[in-house]
This record gives C-alpha cells, structure tokens and sequence, in this order.
C-alpha cells in the first residue's frame, strides 16, 4: 500500500519537475522525458498489469495539463506499462542493458506516436528534420537520464518491499 | 489467467481511450470540472516545485547578472540622455496628433485592454508542443481565448482554463495561426507557428495578396477581421517577405516581438474579442 503511495508520489514529482525545472533551464536544448522513464521502469519490474496501471497514472496526468482530446496520452502510456511488463520474464536485477534499450526503444515509439497524430496528420511531411532536432536529442537525454533515474527506481523499490516483508 | 485478464483490460482500456479521444476531439467542455478538480490538487504542486527551481535558478544567475548589470548601466545612462532628448520631440509631435485627430474626427484611440498579470508555472519540456500554463484561472476572470502578451508582444491564447489555472498555446506552436496585418497598410496575412522555424526564433506569414503592401521590417499587428485575437496588438516584424511560386500570393518570416525563451511573467487580457463584437452590435442596435 505504501509502496504504490510513494511510487504515486513519485509521478506527479516527476511530472512537476519536467514542466516546473526543465524549461527554466536554457542550456537544455532537449530533456529527458522522465514520465516515460518511471512508467516503462515500472512495468519492466512488475509486469504487465501493475505497468499498465502506473501508465494510466502517468497518461492521466499528462492528459489533464494538456488541452485537446482527452485519452491521447493515456492511450500510449498504458500500452508502453504493459508491453514494457512483457520484458519482465528477462528482468534481473543490476541489469541495465535492457532498461537501456527499453528507454531508446521507447522514446522512439513516443515520438513517433506524437509526429505520427499530431503533424503528419496535418501534412507536416518534414520527418528527417524532426528527427534531426527534437527526436534523436531527447532520446539521448532520456537514455542518460534512464541510467541514473533506473538504479535510483529500482533500489528505492527494493528497499521498499523490504520493509513491507519484514513486517509481515 | 493472469495474462488474459491482463489483455483484456488492455484492450478494454485502449478502446476506451479511443473513444474518450473521440468525443473530446468534438466536444472539450464536459472534462472541465474534472481538469479543475485536479487543478486544485495538481497546480499548488506545481507552483511550489516552479518556485524553488526558479529561486535556486536566479541565485546562481545573480552573480552574472551583476557584472552584466553594471555595463549595461552605464550604456543605459548614455541612452537615457539619448531618449529624453527624443522624448520632447516626440510628445511635441503626439500633441501636433492630437489636434489632427480631434480635425479629422478620428476616434479610433487605441483600445485599452484590461490586462491581469499571471506567472508561467509549467512549460512543456518536449519539443514538440509550445504551450505553457499559468498560475491564475477563472477565479481571476480568465476565459478560454483570452489574449496573452508579455514584453510588448501577443504570446498566444488560453485555450483551456481551470478555477485556479490557465493553458496557453503560444503562437510559435506548430498549429497556431493568428490573422494578422501589416499596421503601415493594413493589409492582412496568417502569421503562422512553424516547428521548423522555431529554433530560428521566427515565424511563418502567409497569404499576402500579390500586390499587398508588406514590406521587410513593417510592424505586424492582430487584424480586426481575426475572431479570436483582440485587434491592433503587435505580434512582431516582417522579414524575407518574397512572392510565392504561384504569383499570387506573397509569404515571408516574422521575428515575435515577445521572448519565448524566457517568459515568466506574463499579461493575460481578460477582454475576449467576442465581447468586443457584442458591445458594437448592441451599439449599432
């Protein structure tokens, strides 16, 4: 119970600081997208039904600070928590080479889904200049991020369960 | 079995979503007590983190700032001799205007929009959308296409608003198009967002009839034909205009009057353009 308070918690921090900090800071011409870090982290280590939820969680959030049709995060955040889940059977701990891929794999999959609904369906034909500016930059930002922010998710879940454990 | 259950909620969820998009993509408002409800909860949060990354931000700027600052006070010293000097002449001149006006019976004075500042909370931090949201909401008397400017310039226009928050699109989003016209010859064009000029700092302007009178550097200001944007507002200057392929019309860049890259602060005017047309067609009654 505790454990899912403070990983809820823990979203809406995410989601404060990537629209509260990131923008102020001027020498990033990209950051990283910490929302899709935590929801894909968290189906990686639980599975599929836990991720999904964590991502209706984070879609939500997003859905709500975003004018326009309602549902077009939440769509996308809760088929990344459960296909991430998918890759919970390869899940050990200390492992990051998955959870790196899973970060690239993923940003990839988000942008996509962005340019794909929001500009091409709007006859933005410029791709490779999308690609060139806003993918590739974020997506090197959300797989450095991922390293830090994966090691801290992760240990912050163990020692967590820990607790619940022993007091069972 | 836990797997089945899993895909099915999936699924069940997926399509719920579509349909939620669906409906949302028609009719916007019946999500908005639910947005302000979360608002209550969400925009505090915000707000807090906002404040305390800002406060640490400008602690470590300061410092530059300092040395920058007193440079720069001594150029300004220099213009300040400089403009009060012009500043006789030109209110000599605002007066020769005054007489003209009251002459020719002109009683088109700017119109002066009530305006309520507002902080920017929360920004986008993808580079995909340029919107932002704001601290004040409906409580303060913000309505959804209310006009927003800061530094002399239009920024964009709310278009979703809570009791306690406001989302601003602003004009150098992708989807943004703001009727605009040349304040010199009052022609009109679209002064459109473009993704792939927004690292350049300029905007798309398009649609300027062939023979349209634009020039390089002209003031563009919101047009009175827009329906959203409050008229006589300045969105920026023209550049680069050149006549397009087709011979008929002719497009160019606009360079905002508004700094995107650093609003904090921001005016929003709580007069909307469609109060504006009530009132003249009441008087016209």
């Amino acid at each position: 119970m505790k454990r899912i308070l403070i990983n809820l918690l823990l979203m809406i921090l995410a989601f404060a600081i990537q629209n509260g900090i990131f923008p102020l800071l001027p020498f990033l011409s990209a950051s990283p997208n910490l929302l899709l870090i935590l929801t894909f982290s968290f189906g990686f280590i639980y599975g599929k039904l836990p991720g999904m939820l964590y991502g209706l969680f984070a879609g939500i959030l997003l859905d709500l600070f975003y004018s326009g049709p309602f549902g077009f995060y939440t769509l996308l955040f809760i088929n990344i928590g459960y296909f991430n889940g998918i890759c919970t059977d390869y899940y050990y701990e200390d492992y990051i080479t998955l959870p790196l891929f899973l970060s690239i794999a993923n940003e990839l999959v988000y942008n996509a889904y962005i340019y794909l609904f929001r500009f091409l369906i709007r006859s933005r034909m410029d791709l490779l200049y999308y690609t060139k500016e806003i993918i590739i930059p974020e997506v090197i930002f959300t797989m450095v991020t991922t390293l830090v922010i994966y090691r801290f998710f992760l240990s912050a879940n163990r020692r967590l369960e820990e607790l619940e454990n022993r007091r069972d | 079995m836990e797997t089945k259950r899993g895909k099915y909620i999936l699924i069940g969820l997926s399509l719920f979503c579509a349909l939620l998009i669906g409906i949302t993509s028609v009719r916007d408002g019946f999500l908005t007590p639910l947005r302000t409800g979360v608002g209550y909860f969400l925009i505090p949060i915000q707000s807090g983190v906002n404040r305390a990354g800002t406060a640490i931000y400008n602690e470590i700027n300061n410092y530059g700032r300092l040395r920058e600052a007193m440079s720069e006070n001594e150029a300004l010293r220099a213009q300040v001799d400089n403009l009060i000097e012009e500043n006789t002449r030109l209110q000599s001149e605002q007066f020769e205007l005054q007489r003209l006006r009251e002459l020719f019976e002109l009683d088109q004075e700017y119109l002066q929009y009530e305006k309520i500042g507002a902080r920017v909370i929360a920004k986008d931090s993808g580079d995909w959308f340029q919107v932002f949201r704001i601290d004040k909401g409906s409580r303060d008397g913000i309505r959804v296409d209310a006009n927003v400017i800061a530094g002399g310039g239009l920024v964009g226009i709310v278009t979703d608003v809570g009791a306690n928050y406001a989302t601003v699109r602003s004009i150098v989003d992708d989807v943004s198009r703001v009727s605009g016209m040349a304040q010199q010859s009052g022609d009109s064009c679209i002064v459109a967002g473009d993704l792939t000029l927004f690292t350049e700092g300029r905007l798309r302007i398009t649609n300027i009839t062939r023979d349209g009178d634009v020039k390089d550097g002209d003031r563009i200001v919101t047009s009175n034909i827009s329906s959203k944007f409050l008229p006589g507002i300045l969105i920026g200057y023209a550049t680069d205009i050149t006549t397009d392929p087709t011979r008929l019309t002719k497009s160019g860049f606009l360079v905002p009057a508004a700094q995107f890259d650093s609003l904090q602060e921001v005016l929003v005017i709580t007069q909307l353009k469609a109060d504006l047309e009530e009132e003249e067609a009441t008087e016209e009654e």
